[in-house]
């Protein structure tokens, strides 16, 4: 009898260890954190950000979880990632700019974990580094189709807030839509909302109303597409392929693509090799992308498209390039120059041809 | 044809509120269970994470404190107000406010001492929340206008001032064009107390008991009481209606306003859009929940903190945003009906006319 205990205990006792030993393993394993600003289901930004953490998990085995629809500016994102970081995690990445502060701080505090930040303008060049696209190349691209597809030569522009990001798009945009019809005008609505379906819906019916074809977008939910299908109008979406939600008026879309820089920033934390510095990715890369063009835009649009979308992968265009005028007919870029980077990141101004206040 | 009505109770149900809240609180659970595993998770483990992140141990405490400071000063402003049967649905926009006013302080007492420059934040943003009740106050005195209407109205109007500081005259220079105001200096914010919680859980919870006892020991509480029952008798025993009404709302605004100032010194990085953050709309909850008293407003925002910061923390086990919103609405709404049912109780009566009898 006793003996047969003490075999028992003796078992329980090697469950424990090899319990505690897997238990260890999994603290020492790496796991990745995603802070989502709208809900995974918005078919927009924080859907494109969530494909790219399951492409990541897939791609890498690493556990992942998500929060979604946390406010920027309130302490919720930083219990949130004090949670996370209780239950093992050590990757965090943080997809809006207002949890930028939050992140620096929370990065000193906590030296072993990564933080990766989508859309910010900070780095602390070890555990706390920048992700960011070149939206402005797709962007533009978007452009040129919706420049000619529009008869009335208004375009409406549903945009959520006057920031750089922002900004830059409804340039890039504005110049590509040009290229193609040289009297296109781009006007402007904002809606001061990332994320709100009734919002965007009623700004793009304005701009239906006010006599505007084609409704091109900077925001995260499908209500603009499905005005612009109910007018008969056209319509440009963004962050992913929508063409499901309004089928007839879908052109073509700006996209992203997390999957690649997520599975990078996870690979590299594994490693220990993190740098905590800026990447600023592209269509050369993969991260930004244009959704597939309208089977009924011209053939002669479409490979002027694809060709744009060479040269500015080989680096022999730039959707930024001189001669461009300011809104107020000033000199934006020279002739024969381009806009630098840090321009780039922090323009405040629009381009000629953009109806509208970029303040 | 017979239908069922609410009748009140002779004498509320013994054992009172604290057991209501306790079945309320059950029958929540149990509805949120079959909630839980409809969507495939483990009720127990998702309750035991919900009390842990909450409430387990001194660093969820203080988490949870922090969370009830914004909500139970709300609660405290919508309180005061409907002790007097005024609603005061603006709280959220009074809170924003306060923070512009808190905000403004910072920006011109950067070398102040920490002491003097908090002191004069704050006194700002009561003085913000007080004035953005001013116009809905007199209005509500004067000429009778509905002041859930005003309240509510501005709400929007403060909101869209912070938008409009932030995208322009407070606009950080070194932010590189994005609409952020600057960092708030560190001797503009609010000292540690324990783990996470500032110091402003103190700040709140004198203000709530100095309510309390003015609500339920003074002459001031009772003129309060009467007002709110019966304009004729307050009247008749001299009580200023007007006065009254207006010195309530303002003071209610005020009470908002310094949540506010509280927010951005002791939980804010920099005055932001989010700051309020639906507390001054929780804050409405609170006051009911509370029944309008001062008294039960600690208490009712410690257990609406505790619901929201666990709630929050399921998230991070995989429970989606809206389940675990709806899990803390259960909670909550449990806990109301209970309350309603321990003083009223429903009775079946012929005929078609709908009334409350109270």
């Amino acid at each position: 009898m006793r003996r047969r205990i003490a075999g028992l205990l003796a078992v329980v006792l090697s469950l424990t260890l090899v319990a505690a030993a897997c238990g260890s393993d999994e603290e020492d394993a790496t796991k990745a954190a995603f802070i989502f600003v709208g809900p995974v289901g918005d078919a927009g930004w924080t859907y494109a950000h969530d494909q790219g953490r399951q492409a990541a998990a897939a791609e890498t085995g690493v556990e992942t979880a998500f929060v979604e629809a946390v406010p920027e500016g309130t302490a919720d994102f930083g219990n949130h990632v004090r949670d996370f970081i209780d239950q093992g995690f050590n990757v965090i990445f943080g997809t809006s700019f207002g949890y930028m502060d939050d992140m620096e701080a929370l990065a000193g505090e906590f030296p072993d974990v990564v933080f990766d930040h989508i859309s910010g303008y900070k780095a602390n060049g070890t555990n706390f580094g920048n992700t960011f696209g070149r939206m402005y190349e797709p962007r533009y691209l978007s452009g040129m189709v919706a420049g000619s597809a529009t008869s009335s030569n208004l375009i409406g522009y549903v945009a959520a807030f006057p920031i750089p990001e922002v900004i830059r798009g409804i340039n890039a945009f504005t110049l590509g839509a040009q290229e193609i019809n040289p009297d296109v005008q781009v006007e402007v609505v904002w809606t001061s909302t990332w994320f709100d379906p009734v919002v965007e819906g009623d700004s793009a019916q304005a701009m239906l109303d006010k006599g505007a074809d084609v409704i091109a977008m900077h925001q995260d939910s499908t209500a603009a597409g499905e005005k612009a299908e109910a007018a008969g109008a056209r319509w440009v979406a963004y962050n992913s392929d929508m063409s499901a939600h309004a089928p007839a008026a879908h052109l073509t879309a700006p996209v992203w693509d997390w999957g690649p820089r997520y599975v990078e920033v996870i690979e590299q934390a594994m490693a220990g090799t993190y740098e905590g510095g800026y990447f600023w990715g592209s269509m050369a890369d993969g991260t930004v992308d244009l959704a597939p063009i309208a089977a009924d835009v011209d053939a002669s649009v479409v490979a002027a498209v694809a060709e744009r979308k060479q040269q500015i992968i080989d680096g022999s265009f730039h959707p930024f390039q001189g001669p461009i005028n300011a809104q107020d007919g000033s000199v934006l870029v020279a002739a024969g120059e381009t806009m630098a980077d840090g321009d780039m990141l922090g323009i405040g101004v629009f381009v000629e041809g953009v109806i509208g206040s970029a303040g | 044809m017979s239908r069922p009505v609410l009748v009140r109770r002779e004498q509320v149900l013994r054992g009172g509120q604290p057991l209501a809240f306790g079945i309320g609180l059950c029958v929540a659970l149990l509805v949120g269970l079959v909630l839980l595993v409809g969507s495939g998770h483990d009720p127990l483990r998702v309750y035991g994470r919900m009390f842990e992140a909450s409430l387990g141990d001194p660093r969820a405490w203080s988490v949870t404190l922090n969370r009830a400071v914004p909500l139970g000063l709300a609660g405290l402003a919508v309180a005061v107000a409907g002790s007097m049967g005024l609603w005061n649905i603006g709280a959220e926009g009074q809170i924003m406010a306060g923070a512009i006013g808190a905000a403004w302080i910072a920006r011109i007492g950067g070398e102040w001492p920490s002491p003097v420059l908090i002191t004069a934040m704050l006194a700002a943003a009561i003085l913000g929340g007080g004035l953005l009740a001013l116009g809905p106050a007199v209005a509500r005195a004067r000429i009778g206008v509905n002041e859930i209407i005003t309240t509510l109205m501005l709400n929007e109007v403060a909101i869209r001032l912070v938008q409009w500081l932030v995208h322009g005259r407070w606009k950080d220079p070194g932010s590189n064009n994005f609409p952020l105001a600057p960092m708030l200096p560190d001797n503009a914010r609010l000292p540690g107390l324990f783990e996470r919680a500032h110091f402003g859980v103190v700040l709140a919870g004198v203000v709530i008991a100095l309510f309390g006892v003015a609500a339920s020991r003074t002459a001031w509480g009772y003129e309060l009481r009467v007002a709110g029952s019966s304009g004729a008798t307050a009247r008749y025993a001299g009580i200023s209606l007007e006065r009254k009404v207006m010195t309530v709302l303002i003071l209610s605004g005020g009470v908002a306003g310094f949540a506010g100032g509280i927010e951005l010194s002791g939980a804010a990085d920099r005055i932001t859009e989010g700051l309020s953050n639906g507390f001054g709309f929780a804050g409405i909850i609170v006051a009911a929940l509370a029944l309008m008293r001062p008294s039960g407003v600690a208490a009712v925002a410690l257990l609406f903190g505790a619901v929201q910061i666990g709630g929050q923390s399921i998230q991070t086990m995989g429970v989606s945003s809206s389940v675990s919103t709806i899990l803390q609405a259960l909670i909550l709404f449990g806990a109301i009906a209970a309350g309603v049912l321990s003083r009223y109780r429903v009775e079946m009566v012929a005929g078609e006319a709908t009334e409350v009898t109270g």
